[in-house]
């Protein structure tokens, strides 16, 4: 913990040198989410509703999947980079550490600017739920159930973010695969997921189950579908997939104890 | 200290073909050739022994040292470093040795040299006592404290150098394997590496393990020499077997105004010939001291040019076949 | 002409890395088809109201998709600031070649490249799955031809500029990060400019943005009457002139300091 604390702590001061770069970085992913969500507010409101889900209740859908990734985005930072460990052979300096090459690299570093991303998410769900005006009860249990539903959306992107990055011991390069397992996931899950075709929703509950982390919880919570069950399956989900990336991780490792490539 | 019993380490190379089927098949095939980086190697290192393990590039050495340091694991035979199997026991070995790559850093490039030593520290979980006792007898050897505040990107090489020599130290360990650690430094600050890791090695007790393409750094501070080539060794023995296998002549270029009439031949000189207007002397350094040469080579003639070169390791393994 | 054997060579390099294109096409098949998804129930019920149908908005998508890899998806600063950064743009910049042209000519290589191994294969993905459009009528070949060429040179300006300003700021991946959301945002990747609230959408259509990705697409649906091409001609101007002076004042910025 002593540990966490310093790396941490040394993460921020090495990004406080570049003050304006930090600053300047910040502002422009702040930008670029904004952009992203004028857009959808801008069909919500000509439209009014995506298949019966009102611009308050996509809002919900899309602000804990954004929390979840932009956090992702901040503290997986070393894992979403992972491919410059392989091509410039970096990751050799972290097996002679007596400490598992994971938890170093969750701890190297913290990419900050993002954390812009994650406020404006929040505001987006604290707009959300105001505009929702639910009755005293649901709005209870909603506000209850958000911080599980985010956490098991960061448990899951952590988890797809991770697996990327195993396949990186042996390709070497990830960044186009992230277009597959992270980025149009995500994307698609800031909406909901009733509106995609079958074999996009089976891609969304199995392999890549980004669908479990907002849609099944808030279908039960906004009273549209679905059992109590729908609150217990993300966090369920998002520990199984945790472990089963964990030892497909390990078994990268064994993979780059015998080629070291 | 260190054991490698009959290693061996061998790499699959799948061949990739050329054109879109080509790399699409290549994909799935199973057609390679077997590389044997590490071909059955074995030697023992006691303690506080000081080995230069040495060897043209490629042959092997970084592989040996990733396998020592458990980040390769062997495609067979044994290794031990300080009593524990690398590969299985990991981290702890890793708590047992110290490793410095002279490539590349491991210090942290933003922070100040103080904030690196500072999270290894808790990373080894070095208790506050330890570390301090460390801080002033490292700063004693190595001069750190001057730039413990300045960020280590702002470090001349040689200072980095100082500083990633000291963070491998920090656990105290008893093994410490050191990969090219004086390359691209400059002659002061070669010279105070080498002081500081003699003194690692004759009063810490260090049992030290040193690959490196300078001939100095073997002469001054090995012991023992480890030449290794295509994976295979060729020599273990003292400097002198070294020596005395290939002889290590240091080599004098000198260009005359104009040819000298009489040279008179000297103890330790090995060779004398003449190329392209230059006379080149191959000599033994412990036997004729380069100013003792220098000065008889002003006294032949009127000398324009002197240039004085070492021996390449790659020509030392060359002789050795 | 040194320009088109860059080009040239630009293309060929390009031809070698097929598996992880063939990633980047699924990936951007599958972001088509998500597009296409949130449209159709967006739309369901409410066509009406809409001037797009169902069909109409998944066209359109496919139709982005596609010219995104010629006219989006361009290489970050086209590389100048890894020259500024390593010093090479000081011997570049005073080779007899002009190095606006000497850059673009690169990019363009890789634009031509990506046209026939990204934007075919994904538009037959979408032509087998869902569906793409035919233009009707003749003349729209060729005006289509010429908005996609505007198009490119308005995109390569666009990146060009974020490159060029590294002479002054050396760090450009946000200023890049920035372009590229506007380009993909305000140039209608998904959602049509007109479909934005009042102000907004009549800034867009007079913002370069739109000329890189919008037009062509909506010439290419018949949507849009070929006078666009002359809001794309007026971006093509200026920024060409406008780039032309930075990369003169960047030279001499350059003599001034050596690099």
């Amino acid at each position: 913990m002593n540990l966490f604390i310093k790396l941490v702590s040394g993460s921020i001061r090495s990004q406080m040198q570049y003050k304006i770069n930090f600053l300047v970085s910040s502002l422009s992913y702040a930008l670029i989410m904004a952009v992203d969500f004028i857009l959808l507010a801008a069909i919500l409101h000509r439209f009014d509703n995506v298949k019966g889900w009102n611009l308050y209740e996509v809002g919900l859908l899309y602000g804990i999947s954004s929390v979840a990734i932009t956090l992702y985005r901040v503290f997986g930072v070393e894992i979403h980079n992972f491919e410059k460990y392989m091509i410039e052979g970096e990751f050799d300096s972290l097996l002679i550490r007596p400490v598992s090459p994971l938890s170093l690299l969750l701890t190297k570093n913290l990419d900050l600017s993002r954390i812009g991303g994650t406020v404006q998410g929040v505001l987006i769900l604290a707009i959300s739920i105001i505009g929702l005006s639910l009755k005293d009860f649901d709005m209870f249990l909603l506000l209850v159930y958000l911080p599980i539903s985010i956490f098991s959306g960061l448990i899951i992107c952590f988890s797809l973010g991770l697996l990327t990055a195993t396949i990186a011991f042996w390709t070497q390069r990830i960044k186009d695969f992230q277009v597959f397992t992270l980025y149009a996931p995500f994307n698609a899950a800031n909406y909901p997921m009733n509106i995609y075709p079958g074999w996009l929703k089976l891609i969304f509950f199995t392999v890549i189950p980004v669908g479990f982390m907002n849609y099944t919880p808030i279908l039960f919570l906004l009273n549209k579908g679905g059992t109590v069950w729908n609150l217990a399956l993300p966090p369920a989900v998002a520990l199984v997939f945790l472990f089963l990336t964990l030892r497909f991780w390990q078994f990268g490792i064994r993979h780059y104890h015998s080629t070291g490539s | 200290m260190i054991v490698a019993d009959q290693l061996n380490k061998h790499f699959k190379i799948y061949e990739t073909k050329r054109g879109f089927v080509g790399s699409m098949t290549s994909l799935f095939s199973t057609k390679h050739h077997l590389v044997k980086a590490v071909n059955d190697i074995s030697f023992e290192v006691k303690e506080g022994e000081f080995v230069g393990y040495i060897g043209p590039n490629g042959a092997g050495k970084s592989t040996t040292i990733k396998m020592l340091s458990g980040i390769l694991h062997p495609t067979s035979g044994k290794i031990e470093v300080s009593g524990l199997s690398p590969q299985k026991r990991r981290k702890e070995v890793a708590k047992k040795i110290g490793i410095v790559f002279g490539q590349r850093t491991q210090l942290w490039w933003d922070l100040p040299l103080r904030d690196s030593f500072d999270i290894l520290k808790e990373m080894y979980k070095v208790p506050d006592a330890k570390y301090n006792q460390f801080l002033k007898l490292y700063d004693d050897m190595l001069q750190i404290g001057k730039f413990m505040n300045t960020p280590v990107r702002k470090l001349s090489l040689g200072q980095r150098m100082r500083g990633d020599l000291a963070a491998a130290m920090i656990h105290d360990p008893d093994v410490l394997f050191l990969d090219e650690p004086t390359i691209g430094l400059d002659v002061n600050a070669k010279t105070s590496i080498r002081a500081f890791l003699k003194e690692l090695n004759s009063n810490e007790k260090k049992t030290i393990l040193l690959t490196t393409h300078d001939m100095d750094d073997i002469e001054q501070l090995c012991s023992r020499v480890i030449v290794i080539n295509h994976g295979q060794l060729v020599l273990d023995g003292t400097l002198d077997d070294l020596k005395q296998t290939i002889g290590l002549p240091s080599v004098m270029e000198v260009q005359y105004r104009s040819k000298p009439e009489n040279i008179e031949p000297l103890h330790g000189i090995e060779k004398m010939s003449w190329e392209n207007g230059k006379l080149i002397l191959l000599y033994d350094r412990t036997i004729l001291s380069s100013p003792a040469l220098l000065q008889s080579v002003t006294k032949w003639g009127e000398p324009i040019d002197i240039q004085m070169k070492e021996p390449e390791i790659e020509e030392v393994i060359r002789k050795i076949y | 002409m040194v320009y088109w054997i860059l080009l040239q060579k630009s293309f060929m390099r390009n031809l070698q890395y097929k598996v992880a294109h063939l990633i980047n096409n699924a990936a951007s098949a599958i972001f088509g088809f998500v597009f296409i998804a949130i449209w159709t129930g967006v739309l369901q019920g409410k066509e009406s109201e809409s001037p797009y149908g169902v069909l109409d908005m998944t066209y359109y998508i496919a139709a982005v998709q596609c010219i995104l890899w010629v006219s989006g998806f361009l290489t970050a600063g086209l590389n100048i600031q890894n020259g500024v950064r390593n010093g090479a743009i000081s011997l570049e910049l005073v080779r007899p070649t002009n190095f606006f042209l000497y850059v673009t000519s690169q990019e363009a290589g890789r634009l031509v490249y990506n046209f026939f191994f990204r934007s075919i294969p994904i538009g037959i993905v979408f032509a087998l799955t869902v569906g793409f459009y035919v233009p009707q009528h003749v003349p729209t070949y060729l005006f289509l031809c010429i908005s996609i060429f505007l198009a490119i040179i308005i995109s390569i300006n666009l990146h060009y500029l974020v490159g060029i300003s590294a002479c002054w700021t050396t760090e450009i991946s946000w200023a890049h990060f920035v372009n590229f959301t506007l380009l993909a945002g305000l140039g209608g990747q998904f959602v049509p400019i007109d479909f934005l609230p009042a102000p907004l959408s009549v800034i867009t259509h007079y913002l370069p943005f739109a000329s890189a990705i919008y037009y062509p697409v909506m010439i290419f649906l018949e949507k849009s009457s070929s006078s666009v091409i002359f809001i794309q001609l007026f971006w093509t101007i200026v920024l060409t002139i406008m780039n032309l002076w930075l990369t003169e004042r960047a030279r001499q910025k350059l003599e001034i300091q050596g690099g």
